[in-house]
């Protein structure tokens, strides 16, 4: 039933929408503040981004960190306290939203609920005052696209959650935005469908090119949509990165513990060497890890392991006793099918190892002890410090 | 996502209320803004003019010495001990009986419930001198009941009479207020009670009646401010008790002293605009503490009849006294001397649709016809704007327009004879001609208009702001996001999907509109006639029979009226929707 933007036969263009121009949205100094009391810290605090043409961008963040204070301003639903948005070099800050040419697909999709899907869709082109026979062109072609053509005439309340999902991109797609915004539009639909929903409207933004900014705090959505991940926290962005960037080369302690599951183990910085990689001591071993710019000879760090990047062996560790250098201690055993999960107590502190693939046979037992192996070049040396 | 149409049934995907957001952004929207103006335009002319003038008039020199005569004349001092003891009476009785009905209706089995739900909202429909003639007919001092029953000679007339006509008339409000409550009520708290040992009797004492506390307490606000402002019902059955609303009225129409007027109507509104302030107080606190979500069961009905049986007959019995009230009101109008001389008649009728009644009919149904929808649709303005545009302001406005209930009939009244008489002058250029009196245009319609547009908008106003609070943010967003300016999300999005409201708010603005008498008494002019003002002046000339075929007639046409309306929004409305 979903499959239609994978196997579709219709081309964008039948629909009328291929000729969106993708547009470059610049953030410059963006500033929120919700109160005039200094001592409340603000919304969003001097945030600035450059959005390229036709680019996903996903702002990630926890509730709170200011993600869709942007996306409300970029889109024109709050003021700017200070600082710029440029759209194609224009400043829009002061343009009212329904001005703007951003169309916004809702957590709560915002169907219009005494409306039926087609008027749903052609709302906005009504009011643009085109010829009826163009809209209904248009409404055909996006409905057509989205796979809806049959329930065109059902109201919304009638459409399941996925189908109403469409109904809400259909209706901002139709507009040909310049930018079109996602304020969290996965949150409200099952586990299984919002894989699916992922998937296309990835395709769909691809083929029609359009600039995207989505906002989420589901990691994994960010992680396969986006082109580029905005991590936020507190009002201020911390990174923006590829996903294998922000997964593999977090800027900060907080991005490397938001995206993906993260171990960090007490470190010694022991030398630089020019190439971007440290040696540090770690699991009673001198380990060449890559580093992050920040990181002192001398300082402690924290070495970032992702819980896939652990390997455990049995052998000769069996016959110690105490949980010493790269001999650590099962505390916990958790079984997944696909993966058994373990939390092992070391020297550097507690760690989850991930071992992929599991036989029973082979789990170890609890309190049993195993050495610990770091993948050096899948690690990441960072400053310890918040 | 189904499309709710009554507000208080589930909401469903689409209308669920999202974390709020002000919608700071559209304040710029120009259609916004002018209709802002537009409202606050409206406004001043409705109440800020009328309610301005009247300060000034009490505290003119007149008026200083009402208020200084107040304490060194005894008999002014007697109006006002008077007013307040018919008060106190009033919300004591009326929230007793209101809350006898509620209980009833909620807590004890019987059979029919909804017959009883009917007959304890009857007084809502009828105008309120009905009652007060009606007891006359049958209590007075030739009553049917009283003399020729029982033959006993009582005086009708006076603080009695009055506490029982009100009581009769108000208790609906307590009623309904209290039954919103107990059935609110979560009832795991009674099962809690009981399995910790508690008597039903017990649970009513120390559960039931403390949760109820500040329902009751605001129902006995609510009618004694309704008690104290009533003018009809003491005019006709008042005798010798004097209260303020009387006293005004003679200051006005038998002393023409209009600045005495403003004078005493100032002592109403003060209590007035107290309990305005404290039930808003209340209602505000409630929204943040007490609605935890849907009870979590149903209570189980009250069988023991040590409760059941005291209950049910003082609410029969009552529901009889009610029932023979307005069984005499439809009655009265066919009989020829109603009480005394119950002879079968067609003469009131054909008197009230051959004479001057007609006219009056036509009168007040199209001043009721016009005032009805502009008020509808300045409450569904006003509730979007305090809902979804406007942040600091949007308390000031919703206080402007609920102030039509708050302020009392007879006050409004005066005050509008005080401010549309003469023309509206601002720093001596007038910018208004005199809207009222038989001079005025339209032969001061045009103010009575202005009355009924007052008194009825503050119903629409609380219905779609409670229709729209059920409706997501979002969905305006929506609109704006594709394009469309803020009047046009009114017109297309928000008015469509609160048209449920809007049909209760003209529905109830239609019945207020043109059962309303208190503020009409002081501007009809000769030229226009208004039913209910007509009314009084058939009961004042002792002429009964006329003033029940009169009452008839008014009900059959407001009834006619909300029938007609609700047939038509739900036309218009429902096409769309039941294609699918």
């Amino acid at each position: 039933m979903v499959s239609s933007v994978t196997d579709t036969t219709i081309p964008a263009a039948a629909a009328g929408i291929s000729d969106i121009d993708a547009a470059r949205l610049t953030l410059r100094g963006v500033s929120k503040r919700y109160s005039a009391d200094p001592t409340v810290a603000a919304a969003v605090e001097s945030i600035d981004l450059d959005i390229e043409p036709g680019e996903f961008v996903t702002l990630l963040g926890p509730s709170g960190c200011g993600k869709t204070s942007t996306l409300r301003m970029i889109a024109g639903f709050e003021t700017l306290t200070e600082g710029a948005i440029n759209l194609d070099g224009v400043d829009i800050s002061a343009t009212p939203p329904n001005r703007r040419p951003m169309s916004m697909v809702f957590q709560s999709y915002a169907l219009f609920p005494h409306l039926s899907v087609r008027d749903n869709v052609s709302y906005g082109l009504k009011l643009k005052k085109i010829s009826a026979s163009r809209i209904a062109e248009d409404v055909d072609g996006i409905l057509a696209i989205m796979n809806l053509s049959g329930l065109a005439d059902r109201a919304p309340h009638q459409l399941s959650g996925g189908q109403q999902q469409r109904v809400a991109l259909a209706r901002a797609l139709v507009m040909r935005p310049k930018v079109l915004l996602f304020d969290e539009p996965l949150s409200n639909l099952d586990a299984k469908l919002r894989v699916q929903m992922r998937h296309e409207i990835r395709l769909l933004q691809r083929r029609l090119g359009i600039t995207s900014i989505f906002v989420t705090h589901d990691q994994d959505e960010a992680m396969t949509m986006s082109d580029r991940i905005v991590v936020m926290s507190k009002g201020r962005i911390e990174q923006v990165g590829a996903p294998s960037e922000v997964y593999r080369r977090p800027a900060s302690m907080f991005v490397a513990d938001f995206i993906g599951r993260a171990n960090f183990l007490d470190a010694e910085v022991e030398a630089i060497h020019g190439d971007g990689t440290a040696t540090a001591a770690v699991l009673g071993d001198s380990l060449r890890v890559p580093a992050h710019p920040d990181v002192v000879v001398g300082d402690t760090a924290q070495l970032l392991v992702r819980p896939e990047s652990v390997h455990l062996s049995t052998g000769a560790a069996e016959k110690s006793e105490r949980a010493t250098g790269d001999v650590g201690r099962v505390l916990n055993t958790v079984f997944y099918g696909s993966t058994v999960e373990y939390e092992i107590e070391t020297d550097s502190g507690n760690l989850i190892a991930s071992v992929s693939d599991p036989v029973a046979a082979d789990v170890l037992d609890l309190q049993s002890v195993a050495h610990v192996r770091v993948e050096s070049d899948r690690a990441w040396l960072l400053p310890d410090r918040e | 996502m189904a499309l709710t149409l009554d507000p208080t049934s589930t909401p469903t995907q689409a209308l669920t209320p999202a974390p709020r957001r002000r919608t700071r952004g559209t304040r710029r929207d120009p259609s916004v803004m002018i209709i802002v103006a537009i409202i606050v335009v409206v406004l001043v002319l409705l109440l800020g003019l009328p309610m301005s003038k009247l300060v000034m008039a009490a505290f003119s020199a007149e008026g200083i010495a009402v208020f200084t005569g107040m304490f060194t004349n005894p008999a002014n001092l007697r109006v006002v001990g008077n007013t307040m003891l018919l008060g106190l009476l009033v919300g004591v009785c009326g929230t007793l009986v209101g809350f006898l009905f509620a209980f009833a209706q909620v807590r004890l089995k019987f059979r029919g419930k909804r017959l009883l739900h009917l007959l304890a909202l009857v007084p809502v429909v009828a105008p309120p001198f009905a009652v007060a003639t009606a007891t006359i007919t049958l209590f007075g001092r030739s009553g049917v009941i009283t003399s020729s029953l029982l033959g006993i000679n009582t005086d009708v007339y006076g603080l009695g009479g009055l506490v029982f006509v009100l009581t009769l008339s108000f208790s609906p409000v307590a009623y309904m207020n209290l039954k919103g409550m107990l059935e609110n009520l979560d009832p795991s708290l009674d099962e809690a009670a009981s399995d910790l040992g508690a008597s039903k009797a017990r649970i009513f004492f120390t559960v039931t009646l403390p949760m109820l506390a500040p329902g009751i307490a605001g129902s006995f606000l609510l009618l004694f401010v309704e008690g104290i402002a009533d003018l009809a019902n003491p005019l006709v059955l008042g005798g010798d008790y004097t209260v303020l609303s009387t006293r005004a009225y003679i200051a006005v129409t038998g002393e023409f002293n209009v600045q005495a007027g403003a004078a005493y109507s100032i002592l109403l509104i003060v209590p007035a605009l107290l309990v305005f302030l404290v039930q808003r107080y209340w209602t505000g606190k409630k929204q943040v503490t007490s609605v935890t979500g849907k009870p979590s069961g149903r209570a189980e009905l009250i069988t023991a009849p040590t409760l059941r049986i005291p209950v049910l007959v003082l609410v029969s019995a009552w529901v009889a006294v009610t029932i023979t009230v307005y069984a005499t009101v439809v009655a009265g109008g066919f009989l020829k001397v109603p009480g005394v001389n119950n002879e079968f008649t067609l003469d009131h009728f054909r008197f009230v649709l051959a004479g001057i009644g007609s006219k009056a009919m036509l009168d007040t149904t199209v001043m009721a016809l016009i005032a009805a929808p502009t008020a509808g649709v300045l409450g569904m303005l006003i509730a979007w704007l305090v809902v979804r545009k406007l942040g600091r302001f949007a308390g000031v406005l919703d206080f402007v327009g609920m102030l039509g209930l708050a302020v009392p009939g007879t006050v409004l009244g005066i005050g509008y004879a005080v401010a549309f008489l003469v023309p509206t002058e601002i720093f001596g250029v007038q910018i208004l001609p005199p809207l009222a009196g038989g001079a005025a245009a339209f032969g001061g319609g045009l103010a009575i208009v202005m009355v009924f547009i007052t008194r009825s908008l503050p119903p629409g106003q609380r219905a779609g702001v409670a229709a729209l609070a059920q409706i997501n943010p979002a969905i305006d967003e929506a609109s704006t996001s594709l394009g469309a300016s803020g009047a046009t999300t009114f017109r297309k999005v928000t008015l469509p999907l609160i048209h449920s409201a809007f049909a209760t708010g003209i529905t109830l603005a239609t019945a207020r509109a043109m059962t309303t008498l208190s503020p009409i008494v002081f501007l009809t002019t000769p030229g226009i006639k208004i039913m209910t003002s007509q009314i009084l002046a058939e009961v004042d000339a002792g002429r009964f029979g006329n003033a029940f075929a009169y009452c008839a007639l008014l009900v059959t046409i407001v009834l006619a009226i909300i029938g007609l309306i609700n047939l038509l929004l739900r036309k218009v409305v429902f096409r769309g929707l039941l294609r699918h």
